[in-house]
């Protein structure tokens, strides 16, 4: 019993296994969350493999889950057909990615399954696999949880989302190029250091959470040769962050060229910034294999 | 450039035999370094697929202070490495100054458990 937040994948794009990113590791997105009994799995990126790996050793059968999709890129659906759970018979998975009629969702994450990319067919995944939608976007309850979506700034589109019980919430918002967005985008060019307004919807979308999962992709150094990809500044999520009074952020989607010495960097310029934003919100990096709490005090 | 052929072409290199010796290797084991609270500095060894750590007297790890749990922490053997799994402490579990409930550890973390702080090393 609890809430729970599990990292499988932090890594952005592509898988990075070796020595350099051991730290933080080399699987692409995948967030698992636990209220209570309920299971959320956010996104299918490499990640989703050993959390299958891991659902089918735990104690609880059959599993039944809530698969919350950001949106369709390859880092985030790849895990799926080697996600071992979708092959058994009893198990039930609800999915989720696209507004209602949008029926180009469950068509690639069943095409990725197609015999000229992968030797196993989507008919093959015995377990109760059923598509869901998002409505048009409004509020709903799941297994006793709030869960809201959010529409950010990627090419193709791609949601965030809100999970709320009993008072706590966790905010998954990756691929996701908030600096697109800002209202005034000179006054990054002006001052660097000067604190980035973010569109309001946004702040509202995350406020007060517990904890915000939010990609940081890319260094101050790295975002000028990479504006229209799809990512943001770290430190401009730092301003989010602030801005929204969340408890905790946890940087994620890390660049794959980013080894986790880059990365450690990145965070301490981003701690850098929260500090003289003024903020004690807890920052760090999403690192695959850490579970957090967040029904109990963060500070000692 | 092309790769010399002098090597295939030199036919008086003399021939040796190498005998293989059966090669002793010397596993250096994951430890916790215990670099504040009761009992700091020292370092332990970890050996074994689980081990907990408090401040009960039967745990494999004791740590004589009020500010841990009698169970605290459990270390599962995961990967090749450890892997740390609060047991619902009262003080938590910090890892690298953030509270988690568990984490596979990687080498150089810090972990705080009330007022005892380890940093973990890798073994080979
Ligand atoms: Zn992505
Ligand atoms: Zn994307």
């Amino acid at each position: 019993m609890g809430f729970y937040v599990r990292f499988w994948g932090t890594r952005g794009s592509i898988p990075t296994p070796g020595r350099t990113t051991h730290r933080y590791g080399g699987n692409t997105s995948c967030v698992e969350i636990r209220f209570d009994d309920a299971l959320f799995i956010l996104d299918g990126g490499t990640g989703l493999r050993e959390l299958g790996v891991d659902l089918m050793r735990r104690p609880q059968h059959p599993v039944v889950a809530h698969m919350l999709f950001s949106h369709m890129h390859w880092d985030h659906i790849q895990g799926f057909p080697f996600f071992t759970p979708a092959y058994v018979p009893q198990n039930t998975f609800t999915i989720y990615g696209a507004t209602s009629g949008d029926r180009r969702f469950h068509q690639l994450l069943s095409g990725q399954m197609r015999s000229e990319y992968f030797p196993v067919d989507f008919s093959a995944l015995h377990s109760h696999i059923v598509p869901s939608d998002l409505g048009e976007l409004s509020a709903r309850t799941l297994d006793g949880v709030l869960v809201r979506c959010f529409v950010q700034r990627h090419p193709g589109g791609s949601f965030a989302y809100s999970l709320e019980k009993n008072g706590h919430r966790v905010v998954y918002a990756t691929d996701n190029e908030i600096d697109l967005t800002l209202p005034d985008p000179s006054v990054v060019q002006r001052d660097l250091l000067a604190p980035r307004a973010i569109p309001s919807e946004f702040i509202e979308f995350c406020r007060g959470a517990d904890l915000l999962i939010c990609d940081g992709q890319y260094t101050e150094a790295e975002y000028p040769s990479k504006v229209g990809w799809g990512h943001p500044r770290a430190t401009t999520v730092v301003d989010a962050a602030v801005q929204a009074a969340v408890k905790q952020l946890a940087i994620f989607h890390h660049d794959p060229m980013q080894s986790d010495d880059d990365i450690e960097q990145k965070i301490g310029d981003c701690r850098s910034r929260a500090r003289r934003l003024g903020s004690d919100c807890l920052i760090f990096a999403a690192r695959e294999g850490v579970e957090l709490r967040l029904d109990t005090p963060l500070t000692p | 450039m092309l790769p010399s052929q002098d090597d295939h072409a030199d036919h008086m290199t003399e021939e040796q035999l190498v005998p293989l010796l059966p090669v002793q290797v010397y596993a250096r084991p994951h430890v916790l370094q215990q670099i504040r609270g009761p009992l700091s500095p020292q370092i332990i060894e970890l050996r074994g697929d689980q081990l907990i750590i408090g401040r009960n007297p039967d745990v494999d790890i004791r740590i004589p202070s009020a500010a841990l749990s009698r169970h605290h922490l459990r270390l599962d053997k995961y990967q090749g490495g450890y892997r740390a799994v609060d047991l619902d402490s009262s003080n938590g579990f910090f890892l690298n100054e953030i509270r988690v409930s568990s984490a596979a550890l990687r080498d150089g973390d810090t972990i705080q458990l009330g007022n005892a702080v380890f940093v973990y090393h890798e073994g080979k």
